[in-house]
């Protein structure tokens, strides 16, 4: 049987930051006084703001649609490491590591590439706790985009 | 300038249709690289297009491989974009046919200027095309009235024919030549010379039908072929065509004149085997008849064989039409 995806077991204690006027200054700090903000190299704001020419509205957006495809995509992966089948694990991983590298999420992507390099040499030793160290990385990068508030 | 993206991510896919729209393009997005390549293989589709590698049905470099099949198709200039940076990666998606490549995640700066590079090869392939279109133009149309040169419409002629012997459909050939032309120029000069045979091959394009071909054969002769043409209505036809150029005056910088035209006239479906050469003798010694009888009439040619005889035009019409 699959693993259960457990990062969905964090949602009830996301913690959400109400902004006004925009951006959440605690996203940009980096000093060691910010709590609940996950190191900056999980989700660079600024890289990505950067990126999008500080469209805020679009990274709210795309903040979203990665919350809607995001569970499955992760359930499917963690089909294919509990069945070893490389193939699909190189797959899936391929296309993790496009949208996280898409918003930022520089940490969670390299080991999205490590899990499809992994799965393109057919390398199972090893495969199931790389794959966990992604679910930990992906719950940090959840818990980080649901700090992040935009103004309407 | 319009735009096609293909890409199976959502993310990716939103983020370059924001961040082109915002650059002035007209965004088409697709999710599949089937979808890609039917769009871009369509004559009016995008000319310029971002493709991500991996996707479903068709991944990027099978649509740069099918859009390069299509030969008749204006150049498309195509970006492949993923998240697979390896150099043996590189070399496989321009390979393909990609013109260009880009990893994930692009820069916005970056993605820009590339797409303005991929215009101005698009803006060059357009002026070489009608560069091209011109001389091609220039080429196959007599220079002062636009219509077929002499060498192509002889050459429509010979297809035309063929296509008749083949499919026994009649085929009408009409030779015109303008009455009392030098001394029009003798009196009026070359420039309102110029100004009848303009408005003279303006008034035979327009009195036949788009299938038929007109093409000036020399100094002041038109040469028309009308296909599937009826024999039964080939007088009628050939009557509207001359009338076409006697019944309104040509309107000149010296004022109007009345300008007629004499008519040589071969109508058949069983060519038998002469040549194109000598259908157009026997046409235009029809058109010296004409001339010969008055001018602005038309003139048929003498049956050569019985077998012509079963698609000649009425005898009353083989007369000298007025």
């Amino acid at each position: 049987m699959a693993p259960r995806v457990p990062y969905l077991s964090f949602w009830p204690h996301a913690i959400v930051f109400i902004c006004i006027g925009g951006l959440s200054p605690k996203v940009f700090s980096e000093g060691a006084n910010e709590v609940n903000v996950a190191t900056p190299s999980v989700l660079n704001i600024k890289d990505l703001l950067s990126r999008v020419d500080n469209d805020r509205e679009l990274v709210s957006e795309l903040f979203f649609i990665f919350k809607s495809v995001f569970p499955s995509h992760l359930q499917r992966l963690s089909d294919a490491v509990a069945k070893e089948l490389p193939n699909q694990v190189e797959a899936e991983s391929h296309t993790l590591k496009g949208m996280l590298l898409n918003l930022s999420a520089a940490r969670a992507a390299a080991i999205a590439a490590d899990l499809e390099n992994m799965g393109r040499e057919k390398r199972i030793t090893g495969v199931s706790e790389v794959f966990t160290e992604f679910q930990s990385e992906a719950e940090t990068l959840l818990l980080q985009m649901e700090s992040v508030e935009f103004q309407q | 300038m319009k735009i096609l993206i293909a890409d199976d991510d959502p993310i990716s896919r939103r983020l370059l249709e924001k961040t082109l729209q915002r650059a002035g393009y007209d965004v088409v997005a697709v999710q599949n690289g089937m979808a890609a390549a039917e769009h871009l293989c369509k004559q009016d589709g995008p000319r310029l297009a971002l493709l991500d590698w991996e996707m479903p049905e068709l991944d990027g470099p099978a649509v740069c491989r099918e859009v390069r099949k299509k030969k008749d198709l204006g150049y498309v200039y195509m970006i492949l974009l993923t998240s697979k940076g390896l150099k043996t990666d590189i070399v496989t998606g321009l390979g393909s046919g990609a013109d260009d490549y880009l990893t994930k995640p692009f820069d916005s700066g970056e993605l820009k200027a590339r797409l303005r590079t991929g215009q101005r090869i698009l803006h060059l392939e357009g002026r070489l095309v009608e560069a091209r279109e011109n001389m091609r133009f220039k080429a196959t149309h007599d220079s002062l009235t636009s219509l077929f040169n002499r060498g192509v419409i002889v050459e429509l002629l010979g297809r035309e024919i063929s296509r008749s012997r083949r499919e026994r459909v009649p085929t009408a050939i009409l030779l015109c030549d303008v009455d009392n032309f030098k001394p029009i120029n003798d009196s009026h000069g070359h420039l309102v010379g110029d100004e009848v045979l303009q408005e003279a091959a303006r008034r035979l394009l327009l009195s036949v039908r788009s299938y038929d071909y007109v093409g000036r054969y020399g100094g002041e002769e038109f040469l028309i072929i009308l296909n599937n043409c009826d024999p039964a209505s080939a007088p009628r036809r050939a009557e509207e065509i001359r009338r076409s150029l006697s019944d309104t005056p040509v309107q000149t910088s010296i004022g109007p004149l009345l300008v007629t035209m004499s008519m040589g006239v071969h109508q058949t479906a069983n060519w038998g085997a002469r040549t194109v050469e000598e259908l157009l003798h026997q046409v235009d010694l029809a058109m010296y008849a004409a001339k010969a009888a008055g001018r602005n009439r038309i003139s048929f040619t003498k049956p050569e064989n019985s077998s012509d005889a079963d698609h000649r035009v009425p005898s009353e019409a083989e007369q000298s039409l007025r």
